[in-house]
């Protein structure tokens, strides 16, 4: 979601201090949509009620390391996501691949082959987390203006191209522009984000997109 | 034949964040295609080096999901017809795993044919979890 503030933080902090209204009440009022992504995953109402459950330990067992500022629906989606690729590993649905993700709950991958190799730019984890959010406030700054000014189009393209992963040709046909636009459109977007990224004084090399 | 996903699809892919009809299809991909494998390591290679990349940033952050509110307009068709129009694009067209979710939960709310079933689960749940709730020091 677009706003960083948390309008949840209250409940956190009441179950942070072990009140078990408050952890009655998250239960409430996340299981449902939880149990709809995992469902709509497995098909298994009683497996996906047990993947649901296992996020909401997961979630108590995380919270010393849950940032506040994030928001609370992302934060469980998340770790519903790694349950559920736990679960699916164990089941063997999850095919393996040449990884080796130790636990996956934890969400820290780890590659067994060569392509470890790039980890000359590694860097602590607070500084990934500053870069994500830098560039997270200049994209979510540009979505904004766009539906102010109700120009519907350029978000659509930028999702089609950044998180659907369609290429040029096939965002133009999707939206029934041309290819010409959405290069523009996304020279736009990129030159905007560029300026962020420079603004924040971050490298840009640890950013490929924004040169292509 | 190779199967052409972008690099963004399988980060989606390794983030469970993907249409369910295509992480099942990139899932069975995977079983027959060993580039395929091969391509995939390499964008887990990138992503625990730290390189970041857009698509990645965008999902995580959910920088273009409407917020609940916005899904329960969209559900009593309230919205106006542009913003009608974009959230249906987000939720069919990019297939937006979370809002989705979101949605099929708001829907079932409506219909509260299950409260019953609901209040067991959660009963469930709460008793699961109820012993890991503690004190910060």
């Amino acid at each position: 979601m677009a706003e960083f503030s948390n309008p949840d933080t209250l409940l956190v902090e009441q179950i942070r201090l072990g009140k078990p209204d408050a952890w009655n009440n998250l239960i409430a009022q996340y299981e449902g949509r939880l149990l709809s992504f995992v469902e709509s995953r497995l098909r298994k109402r009683a497996a996906s009620e047990d993947v649901v459950q296992e996020t909401f330990i997961g979630f108590l067992t995380s919270l010393p390391n849950y940032d506040a500022r994030r928001p609370l629906e992302s934060w469980l989606f998340s770790i519903a996501a790694h349950k559920l690729t736990d679960y699916l590993r164990r089941e063997g649905r999850r095919p393996a691949v040449p990884l080796s993700t130790g636990d996956g709950s934890s969400g820290n991958w780890e590659l067994a082959g060569k392509a470890r190799g790039a980890s000359t730019i590694a860097r602590s984890g607070e500084r990934r987390g500053l870069e994500d959010v830098a560039v997270a406030e200049g994209i979510a700054g540009q979505i904004e203006r766009w539906r102010e000014a109700g120009d519907w189009q350029k978000i659509k393209c930028m999702e089609l191209l950044y998180v659907a992963g369609v290429a040029n040709k096939g965002v133009a046909a999707e939206l029934g522009i041309t290819e010409q636009q959405v290069a523009n459109f996304k020279y736009d977007f990129l030159e905007r984000l560029r300026k962020c990224v420079r603004a924040q004084r971050l490298n840009e090399d640890i950013f490929p997109e924004l040169h292509e | 034949m190779p199967h052409e996903y972008s690099n963004a699809e399988l980060e989606g892919y390794l983030e469970e964040a993907l249409p369910q009809d295509r992480m099942t299809e990139i899932e069975n991909s995977l079983r027959s295609d060993s580039q395929l494998g091969e391509r995939l390591a390499d964008v887990v290679g990138k992503m625990d080096a730290g390189v970041h990349t857009l698509g990645s940033i965008w999902r995580r952050n959910r920088l273009s999901c409407p917020s609940r509110d916005k899904l329960g307009s969209y559900l009593l068709k309230v919205l106006d017809s542009e913003e009608m129009e974009y959230l249906q694009f987000h939720l069919e067209t990019v297939g937006c795993r979370y809002c989705n979710a979101s949605l099929g939960d708001l829907t079932q709310q409506h219909a509260s044919s299950d409260e019953q079933e609901r209040t067991t689960r959660r009963t469930k749940y709460f008793q699961s979890s109820a012993g890991y709730l503690s004190v910060d020091d």
